[in-house]
């Protein structure tokens, strides 16, 4: 602008300028104002072509307003110089202070100018708020930073226990399955009971009746062994009279062989002429000894037939206490049996709603199953989120950290 | 020609079998029929089992008798006297008893021959002839 000045500055021609006069004054002065108005202030016009003319007075207006403009745009200059140079202080300053972090003192500057009054009450605004957003700022990084370290933690402990939640539901899962399958092998083992205690009620059902007969062979056998003690009773009387019988034939023989050993006697003593008597009475003595013989061993029959009466009476009388024991313990076997077919028939009503509810708590179990697995998906999720949460809270402590450490480097008090 | 034979009565005390001349014994008797006091149950030949016969044999006075209880009187044999021996004075001095005379073969066998009258007489281990008085 200056080269353009110094340049426009240059004098025209005396030459030219004494040829112009009138309109070409004129023209010559429009062309100057033209230039003006683009801001070049450089020309200013020969006021000795105009001199005595009407426009003289415009030319050195003309002149003396280019040197005023012109001396008002280089103070102006001057002093956007020095406003530029205050504002490039304060902008550094301002840059230092930042970059240093150091917000206690104001701005100081040395240019002063009142021009930059508001400037610098801007920046001194800007530093207090900046001082205000540090303060802040350090006191959120504090907090964040406590807040992020208390979200680490509980996501750690988060992450902990749904790990541990993870690995529980696996184990009660698989515990399940294996209920599960318990409760499958109950359920069969439920059914097996109630049909072998169906087949035991049905043997209950069988051995009540052969007790039954039992105890009608036992009542028989009883009035059996009665009439076989009445018999042998009879018997018995019968064998004592045939005794008695026999001890009188016994006595008769006796007596006889008594009889014939003394005919014999006689009949020796009598010698030759006895012989004949002694014959007859030697035969009378066999006969006698033969019945002494046959009666001995009648009685020897009867001994045994009483024997064996007493034994068959011990016998009858055996039958007939068994029988009645025996008729006992048949009663009391069919109240055991009774007994047993009432628990055998609980047993299969048990067994049956066992069967049906272990059915039952089959299903559930598989329902259970089923939604544990969908647990353990959602907590195996769960657990990932969990994760990505604890990472997130330490890449965010390290973010407050981070922001705490770029904070520290302000200081504002 | 025929052989002289004489009649014995066999009869048993205990396991023994002992002979008699039959008349020593009066007649056959029960013991059980028997006056008690009149039975000789204990003698030289021992004691009976049974003591179901009685030999009545005549006592030492007049009119009484006197029963040897025995076990059996198996009967009467006729024996040839041959077989009849008498006891010789040495055995019959080395016996405390007087009442074995003798002994016979029956079949056989040796039995002692008892003087039936003697023997009822005796007490048991003392001699009929310090027996009696």
């Amino acid at each position: 602008m200056r080269d353009t000045q110094t340049q426009s500055r240059k004098a025209p021609p005396k030459a030219a300028a004494k040829k112009r006069n009138g309109a070409a004054a004129s023209d010559e002065i429009v062309a100057v104002l033209r230039e003006f108005s683009v801001g070049q202030y450089g020309r200013r016009l020969d006021l000795s072509a105009f001199e005595g003319g009407p426009l003289a007075d415009v030319a050195r207006a003309v002149n003396a307003s280019a040197d005023h403009v012109e001396a008002e745009i280089a103070e102006a200059r001057q002093r956007i110089e020095v406003v530029s140079a205050g504002v490039d202080e304060a902008i550094e300053a301002m840059v230092k202070l930042v970059i240093q972090g150091d917000l206690t003192g104001g701005l100081r500057i040395g240019v002063a100018d009142s021009a930059l009054a508001p400037l610098i009450a801007g920046v001194g605004q800007v530093m207090e708020t900046l001082k205000k957003f540090v303060t802040e700022i350090r006191e959120a990084a504090l907090q964040l930073s406590t807040s992020s370290s208390e979200v680490l933690a509980a996501a750690t402990q988060n992450e902990s226990s749904t790990s541990a939640q993870a690995s529980a539901i696996h184990e009660t899962t698989a515990t399940m399955e294996e209920l599960k399958g318990a409760s499958h092998q109950i359920a069969e083992n439920a059914q097996m009971v109630a049909s072998i205690a169906e087949q035991t009620l049905s043997g209950g059902r069988q051995g009540e009746g052969a007790i039954k007969a039992f105890m009608l062979s036992m009542e028989k056998v009883r009035h059996n062994a009665i009439e076989v003690d009445d018999a042998i009773a009879k018997l018995s009387k019968r064998v004592e009279r045939i005794g008695t019988v026999v001890e009188v034939i016994d006595e008769i023989a006796d007596r006889s062989d008594l009889l014939a050993l003394n005919a014999a006697l006689e009949g020796a003593k009598a010698g030759e002429t006895g012989r004949g008597f002694s014959i007859v009475a030697a035969e009378m003595r066999r006969l006698a000894e033969n019945v002494m013989e046959s009666t001995k061993e009648i009685k020897n029959l009867i001994t045994e037939i009483r024997e064996a009466t007493h034994a068959a009476k011990e016998a009858s009388d055996g039958n007939k206490r068994e029988a009645s024991e025996g008729e006992k313990l048949g009663s009391n076997a069919m109240q055991n049996v009774s007994g047993i077919l009432a628990g055998i028939q609980e047993t299969s009503d048990a067994a049956r709603v066992i069967h049906l509810a272990t059915q039952q708590q089959r299903t559930a179990t598989e329902q259970v199953v089923q939604s544990m697995s969908e647990i353990e998906e959602v907590t195996r999720q769960a657990q990932a989120g969990s994760k990505q949460a604890t990472g997130a809270a330490a890449e965010l402590t390290k973010l407050a950290e981070r922001l705490a450490e770029l904070v520290r480097r302000f200081r504002v008090d | 020609m025929t052989e002289a034979s004489s009649e014995i009565l066999m009869f048993q005390v205990g396991v023994r079998v002992f002979a008699a001349v039959v008349h020593d014994a009066v007649r056959i008797g029960s013991v059980a029929a028997s006056p008690p006091d009149d039975l000789v149950c204990e003698s030289a030949l021992g004691t009976p089992f049974e003591q179901t016969r009685g030999i009545v044999v005549s006592g030492d006075e007049p009119g009484t008798e006197r029963v040897l209880v025995v076990d059996q009187v198996i009967g009467i044999r006729s024996v040839p006297d041959v077989d009849v021996h008498p006891l010789p004075a040495f055995a019959a001095a080395c016996l405390s008893s007087g009442a074995v005379s003798g002994f016979v073969l029956v079949d056989e066998v040796p039995m002692l021959l008892v003087d039936l009258p003697t023997l009822v007489r005796e007490r048991p281990g003392v001699p009929a002839h310090e027996a009696t008085p």
